[in-house]
């Protein structure tokens, strides 16, 4: 059986059994272009697939399914959905639980032994040959959470994931600020980055408050640097490395290098990498591993 | 004129920032440039409070805070030693240079060493220069206009 | 019709870089962007378009309206109306076109936005024509076409040896390179064409307001607002004080606007916290109804140009095209 039938057998055994209200997975839209798909209904689960450029992170509309009135208000207890997640996206699921985002028996986790998503897919950009760097460089393809697994699970050998970063470690202060600074200019304020991010979940985003107090509202190279480098300082010891972010950006900036710069810092002072287990980061915690 | 710094500094009330009173009344000379701030713990200084200071002209940051297991709020100072070797990283990543933002432990009763950390850290802030961080163009057009000049 | 050879050309434009500013297609780290070039070698010649529109040419993500000084009792405001002149060589038909909807209302409609009409005048477009229209592009079928000179001042057709000019305005009859050129030879060639979506004319719109098109489709919209900032057309702003370094005993603000977007959660959101727009659903509709239903009934042109940006940017694939299929099918089914 092929992973599309899979998932739709899963889907519509746990549809017709109500045992979720809504299955989160990958459909194909008429272009041609893969995205995701909310599918309520057993007849409906033939619209589901797997393919080499699902990339999108699903767990990312685990809030607006179990949260459908906000962060501050509780969580809706009798919802239960489930979610088509990669090896990255179920290291997601874990953060969310050890963050209190969800709980994790609202989620059903189909988790899929994933072989690496495209460059440029979800976009019509993708060549279907050439992975995403992130896939290059990914040590575990078997999600580290779920409750039905499809596929086989895989080892892999771990690679290095250092060298862009030692690239621009070697650079000088004043040719790293550059780098950056050519980058950050390019930046709109569209905020996908922080919209496509499951972990960033504060309601009003610090960044986008209506006084100006941290950040102005302009498209100044001070304002966006501030974003950008506030946004990876909040996602330390929290970013799971799924590069959504670099992804959905429309000016190709390359966040995901601030993001693992920060995951190797946090692993290298804690030895903790986010979303393991359902653990949060020693970063954000105090000696006893219990909020104070 | 010679370049002198301006540096900012975040003290904790219970230990640093009276430190630095000491340092007063017992005649110690200490740099000038320090611009100090009282906060009620180093726990409070949140990263984007240091940000904001190099964002608008800091030349260095100095945060000091009690030493660990001496924190009024038992592990306030906990979580700055967490913070700061992150942010710290961070901003060197993005181009910053390391020696010009420092976290240090001063307690009430260190008048000498406040006096001491202040004008190393002066010291090594003047020799550096003025910061390059701000943008002060401001509109992206005017430093883009810089940028491509110097290419 | 006059034809410019290739080194013709990038002798004009080699001038025009040194007369002037010249704004062109450029390669920013891997990223086609509207840019102030040096020289015609640095211009990009083989694209569809580039990421963001020739919008931010003239309606900029961030433009200072105006400063604000206070000393003691006295408040002092000073005006910050852009000067300087341009020219824009590379604009393609869609984003021209996107000058008719942006004129209705900053030009057209009182009150007239100076910082908007000044820039218009101040800046001279020279349109280069599609000879095929890309993957996502439907300008046909929002009444536009690849070589539609629109809007341009210029506009310039790649022949067999070289491109044929298309004189529109006097303000590009000025512009022209000082030397003679030749007269052309033969036809210019069509523009290949891909196949029109359909166009729900206004009245099919309103009947589909209460519709569940809506919250189904926009379920997956991430509320971004990528849509918005590379729409050529997309002209929402905010605007707001904020404050200046200042001398002691003075202060200085300076006040500026911004793009926004109706995608973004708070755009609609009032004093109180109360937002009319909360859903993403309400959102979605929000942008396809103003395009072709609000817009238009307002100001008179369609807020759309075609021009496909939105369908290849969107990270989650709402396209543009598939809610004008979906709408007509709506319409079809409950006229």
């Amino acid at each position: 059986m092929s992973y599309t039938t899979e998932i739709q057998a899963t889907a519509r055994d746990l549809l017709s059994s109500d045992q979720v209200s809504c299955v989160i997975g990958y459909e194909v839209g008429p272009r041609g272009r893969t995205r995701p798909a909310f599918i309520y209904t057993a007849d409906d689960a033939d619209r589901l697939v797997w393919n080499q450029n699902c990339t999108h992170n699903l767990t990312t509309y685990l809030h607006q399914k179990l949260r459908p009135n906000g962060y501050t208000s509780a969580p809706a207890e009798t919802e239960r959905v489930a979610i088509v997640v990669k090896a990255c996206d179920s290291r997601a699921i874990n953060v969310l639980v050890a963050e209190s985002q969800i709980n994790r028996e609202q989620v059903h986790v189909i988790g899929v032994a994933c072989d690496g998503v495209f460059e440029g897919a979800g976009l019509g950009r993708s060549d279907g040959a050439t992975l995403q760097h992130r896939c290059t460089e990914c040590g575990e393809r078997t999600p580290v959470t779920y409750d039905t697994l499809i596929g086989e699970p895989q080892a892999v050998d771990t690679l290095d994931s250092e060298h862009d970063l030692a690239h621009l470690e070697a650079m000088t202060p004043a040719e790293r600020a550059e780098f950056w600074l050519s980058q950050f200019d390019r930046c709109i304020r569209c905020y996908a980055c922080r919209q496509a991010c499951p972990m960033c979940s504060c309601p009003t985003c610090l960044y986008e408050r209506d006084d100006s107090q941290w950040i102005g509202m302009g498209n100044g190279l001070n304002e966006k640097r501030t974003f950008h480098l506030g946004r990876a300082y909040h996602l330390a010891g929290r970013c799971i490395g799924c590069d959504e972010c670099e992804r959905v950006c429309p000016v190709d900036i390359p966040i995901g290098l601030l993001n693992r710069k920060l995951a190797g810092e946090v692993e290298a002072a804690f030895g903790y990498r986010a979303g393991l287990e359902p653990i949060p980061s020693p970063l954000t915690t105090i000696l006893s591993g219990k909020e104070g | 004129m010679t370049y002198e710094p301006r540096i900012i500094g975040f003290l904790c009330t219970w230990c640093s920032y009276t430190g630095a009173d000491l340092a007063g009344t017992a005649r110690l000379q200490s740099a000038w440039n320090l611009r100090s701030i009282r906060v009620p713990c180093s726990g409070r200084v949140s990263p984007e409070l240091i940000m904001k200071a190099f964002d608008q002209g800091a030349d260095g940051v100095l945060v000091l805070g009690c030493h660990i297991g001496e924190c009024h709020y038992d592990n306030g100072n906990h979580r700055t030693a967490k913070r700061l070797p992150v942010l710290h990283s961070l901003m060197e990543f993005a181009g910053l240079e390391p020696e010009r933002l420092r976290l240090g432990w001063v307690s009430a009763s260190e008048g000498e060493r406040f006096a001491r950390i202040v004008n190393e850290f002066t010291d090594v802030v003047r020799e550096l220069g003025p910061c390059s961080w701000q943008q002060n163009g401001h509109r992206p057009q005017a430093v883009r206009a810089i940028l491509e000049s110097e290419v | 019709m006059q034809l410019i050879s290739h080194s013709g050309l990038a002798t004009w434009l080699d001038h025009l870089a040194q007369e002037t500013t010249l704004i062109a297609p450029r390669n920013v780290d891997g990223v086609l962007l509207y840019r102030p070039v040096q020289s015609s070698g640095d211009i990009v010649w083989d694209f569809v378009r580039p990421v963001l529109s020739v919008k931010e040419a003239f309606f900029p993500a961030t433009e200072r309206v105006l400063t604000i000084e206070k000393t003691g009792q006295q408040i002092r405001l000073n005006e910050t109306v852009p000067d300087g002149e341009r020219v824009i060589f590379g604009v393609r038909s869609c984003d021209a076109r996107g000058f008719l909807a942006m004129d209705a209302l900053f030009a057209n409609t009182e009150p007239v936005d100076v910082y908007y009409t000044t820039r218009r005048e101040n800046t001279a477009l020279i349109g280069l024509s599609c000879n095929e229209m890309g993957e996502t592009c439907f300008c046909t079928s929002t009444g536009g076409a690849p070589d539609d000179p629109t809007g341009m001042d210029l506009m310039l057709t790649e022949v067999d040896d070289g491109y044929a000019i298309q004189v529109i305005t006097e303000k590009g009859a000025a512009l022209l390179p000082e030397i003679t050129l030749q007269e052309l030879a033969g036809e210019i060639p069509q523009p290949v064409l891909n196949d029109p979506v359909p166009f729900p004319p206004m009245e099919a719109w309103p009947p589909q307001f209460n519709d569940a098109y809506w919250a189904d489709m926009a379920e997956r919209c991430l509320s971004c607002r990528i849509c918005a900032y590379v729409c050529p057309t997309c002209r929402c702003f905010d605007v707001r004080d904020e404050p200046l370094p200042a001398e002691n005993g003075s202060q200085h603000f300076e006040r500026i606007r911004c793009w926004d977007s109706c995608a973004g959660e708070v755009y609609r959101q009032i004093a109180g916290g109360h937002n009319p727009r909360a859903a993403k659903g309400d959102r979605m509709r929000n942008r396809f109804f103003c395009k072709f239903y609000y817009y238009p009934e307002q100001y008179g042109p369609v807020a759309c140009t075609g021009c496909g940006r939105c369908v290849d940017a969107c990270p989650v694939n709402i396209d543009i095209t598939e809610v004008m299929h979906a709408v007509q099918r709506l319409a079809e089914v409950e006229p």
